[in-house]
Parts: C-alpha cells; structure tokens; sequence
C-alpha cells in the first residue's frame, strides 16, 4: 500500500457517527465541497436519480430535527439524499425499485466520508418523517427525500457512544 | 380531557413551544416506526419521555425531580439488543421510581 491508500483506508476505519455536535458555524463553502462529493458516488447506470440539497438555514434544521425522531445530533447544516421517482418513472423504473435505494446508500457513503475529509463530524439518519421533511423542504412531490446527513463539528466534550456493533 | 385533580401540582409546567416539540417527536415517531426495527419502540417512548421531563426540570417538585434524574439514565441509543434482560430491569427500576413518585405526590395513602 502506499501512503495514499493507507490514509485512505485508516480514514475508512476511523469513520464514526457524531452524535455530538458543537454550536461551531460550518460555512458554506465546506458543506459545498461536502455537497460536490455526491457525484463522485458510483451510481447504477449513472442516471443521477439522488438528488442532494443542503440545508444551512437554521429556522429549517430546528424544523427537521423537530420531524426526526432519530435526530440526536443538533446539527449546524444538514445534506439531505432524495430519490427523484418521476425521473426514475421516466426510465422505466418500477415504483420502489431497489436500486434507488441503494444508490442512496453509495451516495450516503461517499458524503460522509467527504464531510470526514473537510474535519466534520457527521451522523445519517433515516427514522424521519418523509412526508413532513419534503414539506418542509418545499420539494416537489415526485422528490421524496430518504436520508438526512447532520454535519457538524465535533463537541469536544464527546458525547453518546456509538450503536453497538453487531 | 380530565386530569387526576389528586396529583401533582396544578401549575402549568411547560410552555406551547415545548408541549409542541414533544408532540411533533410523538407523531413522527409513530410514522418512522412503521419502517423500523420493532427494538426502536421502547428507545422512542423513553426518549419522548425525556425530552418531556427536560422541559419539566425548571418547574418540577421535588419527587417529579427524582423521577426525572432516573429517567436520564437512560442513553439516548440504548435498545433491548444488547441485554434484553438488563433492560428490562432498567424499565422495571424507572417504574418503580415513577411509582414512588406518584405516592410521593399522592400523600401518605390511609389503608383500607
Ligand atoms: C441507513 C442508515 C440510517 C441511519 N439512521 C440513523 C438515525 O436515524 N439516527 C442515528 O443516530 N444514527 C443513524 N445511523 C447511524 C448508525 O447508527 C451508525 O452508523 C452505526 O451505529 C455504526 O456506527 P458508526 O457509523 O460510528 O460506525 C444510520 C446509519 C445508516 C447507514
């Protein structure tokens, strides 16, 4: 291995969920490049159906968090990972087709490993309310967003410990 | 509605804004659970009981106090996977804490 590829694969292994978040500001431009990391995700046939919106507005993170039961963090921006199912109908795809929803985990992946690159800490969460996020969110009914990353830096103080592993 | 006029303090305790935000985690939680690992069920119920006790803290009696420290106990990713049987012991402990509480709030009980 060279040194590359052993940073690379020691900041695979020393990715954890923050579930702790500091009050620190995360600027725009970080949460852009966090943002950009989504077209780096492999993605079946490279049609793109993951929209990635970023939320850094704070009256609409205090609103998500109040729709997400899952939701410890108190994060500073947020990305939020949609499925664009009218493009995906436009492709032939049957409603619910697995393969949205694993390119959504490619993409989950990817942006958590890039917020991991630019000093953030980061936490996925899924157990929302779908329905609430996209009225909040203002998205068009045929984006139905599927996962929540809550970027932040860490508090210092630490914090809960993760899951348990299986 | 009717409250139990016999325990507990009558004051009101905790503000539109908190009520709501407990209410919003209640329903949606009610929603996410459909899709989730039934081991969720009772992590969500506890956390809505301590985001409701949080808000309880400034204005709450001395026994609802006790009842909330043992209630924090709990950690906010803390399932029944681990140790079913320490867990449930956990929940048996925060009832019997509740239990003391509610007496507490109560008064002595005269027997019959
Ligand atoms: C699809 C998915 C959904 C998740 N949803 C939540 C969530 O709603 N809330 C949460 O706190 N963590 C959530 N997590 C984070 C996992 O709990 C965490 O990744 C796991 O416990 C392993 O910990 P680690 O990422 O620190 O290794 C989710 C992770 C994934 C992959």
């Amino acid at each position: 291995m060279t040194a590359v590829d052993r940073a690379v694969y020691d900041a695979l292994r020393a990715r954890r969920v923050t579930r702790r978040m500091s009050d620190r500001a995360v600027d725009p431009e970080t949460v852009g490049l966090v943002v950009r990391a989504a077209k780096f995700a492999p993605n079946a046939g490279n049609r793109r159906l993951q929209p990635v919106v970023a939320v850094t507005n704070g009256t609409k993170l205090r609103l998500l968090r109040l729709i997400s039961p899952g939701m410890i963090p108190v994060p500073q921006a947020a990305v939020v990972i949609s499925i664009d199912v009218g493009r995906a109908a436009s492709y032939g795809f049957p409603p619910r087709a697995p393969g949205l929803y694993v390119d959504v985990g490619t993409v989950a992946a990817t942006l958590l490993t890039a917020a991991q690159a630019a000093g953030l800490g980061a936490c996925p969460v899924t157990s929302f309310s779908r329905a609430a996020a996209g009225r909040i969110l203002n998205l068009p009914e045929t984006v139905q967003p599927h996962m929540i990353i809550c970027l932040g830096y860490p508090d210092p103080t630490g914090g809960p410990p993760p899951m348990p592993k299986p | 509605m009717t409250v139990d006029a016999s325990i507990g303090s009558h004051n009101p305790i905790v503000s539109e804004a908190a009520a709501i935000e407990v209410l919003a985690y209640l329903i949606t939680a009610a929603r996410a659970q459909m899709d989730e690992a039934a081991e969720y069920a009772p992590m969500r119920l506890i956390t809505a009981a301590q985001k409701l006790g949080g808000h309880m803290v400034p204005k709450a009696s001395r026994p609802v106090q006790e009842l909330l420290r043992a209630l924090d106990t709990f950690a906010p990713t803390a399932t029944p996977r681990a140790d079913r049987d320490e867990y449930l012991a956990q929940l048996d402990g925060l009832c019997v804490v509740l239990a003391d509480c509610l007496l507490a709030l109560t008064g002595p009980v005269t027997s019959e």
